[in-house]
């Protein structure tokens, strides 16, 4: 499954990863025998109808729920649950900013939590704030800001550890649709200037197909890996105007036939 | 035309009036009503609570207000004019109206940081220790199904007739109070908040302080203001039982020589202190909790 095909090599790394829920007679398959690899700077979706496990995965890959059966390598070494590691960052899909913390002292959070000096945390912090247009809100209690401005400091809260590896949990899933494409915009501005290496778990095509260089189609559960399909969209991509191209929608309608199958499926099962 | 608010405050004014009126002249009614003993049916129709005995007038209230405060002695004299003067006056009767509030607040306040203070610790270890909750859970139950108030004669006994014993007596109730609500708050804190300062590499101890404390913290400023009144609240039932200052003595004294005023005078301070006590509390509140959107001035 490591094939190198463009010269970069891979980051992440799944062996026949499984993931079953619950011991006994009482056990539910939640992931199953799924394996693929994520390439250095590849911009990575996971697509499937929902209760497919694609959260799961994540959550696997990030070390906070531990593995059934297979393997995750990142950088060729095993994850193991409780033991993060820096360089992968994690956005979750609920809101997750601290409520009693500012917009500032949430974005500085990780740099507190590693005793960087307050000086420099602040100039970082200053910057991200910039970069994210919170200009003006740093003192800011979240409860007064927008669903869409939270998630712009949960993700600025994950960048700020520069993480060389992004694990984004259907980040912008409750969002509406003008927020979501704003914060598509600055993700890929921030992407297209950093390259990280990104796993995108979603159950939006539009959303997959606008952000990733390939997009992995996940059944209905037990998520197995039923299809996979490069995203072969030039760069910089304009998260407004691809949407309109002959391209996307020949995409769009091929991955939506793929996809709809496993959505058929899990609404068969109700 | 008066606004809507001004039509509140209207009849708020109208009522004060019309409850000190009755208050003040409500007996005449009843001395009336009984002066003629042939017509012994309009008897019936006396309102008892109007008797000053068991209520006092305003202007007795006030009267006595005066002198409890060492603003007059007892024929009504402005103390200033006398011999020692208010220091003089506030020497001779050590449970004066100044002594007995300064004392009641100073041990309400004690009761409350202390109650607070062990409630806040108790509540966080044993929210965070699914193993102590369980060996301590039926003892908790247990003492807290005892009503409090049955603790304060052994209270007296065990800690005397000082101050001691009303911090013990506001502690005992403030402690729980404060102590289920950590509880409830360090046992649901969220659980993808420590995960995110776990992923960016946090110790445990870390988290206690990054995420578990202050999200536990919101649930105990939430219960500042029942605190506070429940530990004023202790500190009168303490004094109750036995005390040689404070506002709670004054009342039973009062009862005890048949001073309809004095416990009046008595009650009246309390009222304001608990309403002055519930304003400060609450503004507290507000700051600490301004994150949150009953409080916000934004959401």
């Amino acid at each position: 499954m490591t094939e190198v095909s463009n010269g970069a090599r891979s980051r992440i790394v799944l062996n026949e990863l499984t993931k079953i829920y619950g011991s006994g007679g009482g056990q539910v398959p939640a992931v199953d025998a799924v394996s693929f690899d994520v390439r250095e700077g590849e911009f990575v979706a996971l697509i499937g109808p929902s209760g497919c496990g694609k959260s799961t995965i994540l959550n696997m890959m990030a070390g906070l729920i531990p593995i059934s059966d297979g393997e995750i390598l990142i950088d060729e070494t095993q994850v193991i649950t409780g033991t993060p590691t820096p360089k992968v960052g994690y956005v979750f899909q609920r809101d997750t900013v601290f409520p009693w913390r500012t917009v500032r002292k949430n974005i500085g959070l990780g740099l507190e939590l590693n005793r960087v000096p307050k000086a420099q945390r602040e100039a970082e912090v200053d910057r991200l704030v910039e970069r994210a247009g919170l200009g003006g809100f740093e003192d800011a209690f979240p409860i007064t800001l927008s669903g869409g401005m939270r998630q712009r400091v949960s993700l600025m809260r994950t960048l700020i550890m520069r993480p060389e590896i992004l694990l984004m949990d259907e980040p912008f899933g409750a969002l509406d649709t003008h927020t979501k494409l704003e914060m598509h915009k600055l993700l890929l501005e921030i992407w297209n200037k950093e390259k990280q290496t990104v796993v995108f778990v979603t159950h939006d095509l539009g959303e997959a197909l606008t952000l990733s260089d390939k997009i992995i189609v996940l059944s209905a559960r037990p998520g197995r890996l039923k299809e996979v399909f490069d995203v072969p969209f030039e760069r910089p991509r304009d998260a407004v105007s691809l949407r309109e191209t002959p391209e996307f929608s020949a995409l769009f309608s091929k991955i939506w036939h793929s996809l709809g199958e496993e959505f058929r499926r899990t609404s068969a099962e109700g | 035309m008066l606004s809507e608010n001004g039509w509140v405050n209207f009849w708020r004014v109208l009522l004060l009036v019309l409850i000190l009126v009755v208050w003040q002249w409500g007996d005449v009614v009843n001395n009336w009503l009984v002066a003629d003993f042939e017509k012994s049916w309009r008897k019936a129709l006396t309102i008892q609570i109007l008797e000053p005995f068991f209520i006092s007038k305003p202007n007795m209230i006030w009267a006595r207000f005066l002198e409890l405060g060492c603003f007059t002695d007892s024929k009504g004299a402005w103390i200033t004019s006398q011999e020692g003067g208010f220091a003089g006056c506030l020497a001779g009767n050590t449970n004066n109206l100044w002594a007995a509030t300064v004392a009641t607040l100073r041990n309400t306040f004690w009761g409350f940081l202390v109650g607070v203070g062990s409630g806040v610790v108790v509540g966080l270890i044993l929210g965070r220790s699914d193993f102590l909750a369980k060996v301590f859970e039926p003892f908790i139950v247990a003492f807290n199904s005892l009503p409090r108030i049955a603790l304060v004669p052994l209270i007296v006994l065990m800690f005397g007739l000082g101050d001691a014993s009303k911090i013990m007596t506001a502690w005992v109730i403030v402690f729980f109070i404060v102590f289920f609500s950590t509880f409830e708050g360090a046992r649901s804190v969220d659980r993808d908040h420590i995960n995110v300062a776990r992923l960016m590499g946090a110790s445990d101890w870390q988290v206690t302080w990054t995420v578990v404390i202050p999200s536990t913290l919101a649930w105990v400023f939430a219960v500042l203001t029942p605190a506070l009144s429940f530990s004023l609240i202790g500190v009168i039932i303490g004094e109750f039982i036995g005390a040689q200052i404070g506002l709670g003595k004054i009342i039973i004294e009062a009862e005890a020589t048949l001073e309809t005023a004095d416990m009046m005078v008595a009650l009246f301070v309390l009222m304001i202190v608990g309403v002055g006590l519930a304003l400060m509390i609450r503004r507290l509140q507000a700051y600490l909790l301004r994150w949150q959107s009953q409080f916000s001035e934004r959401a």
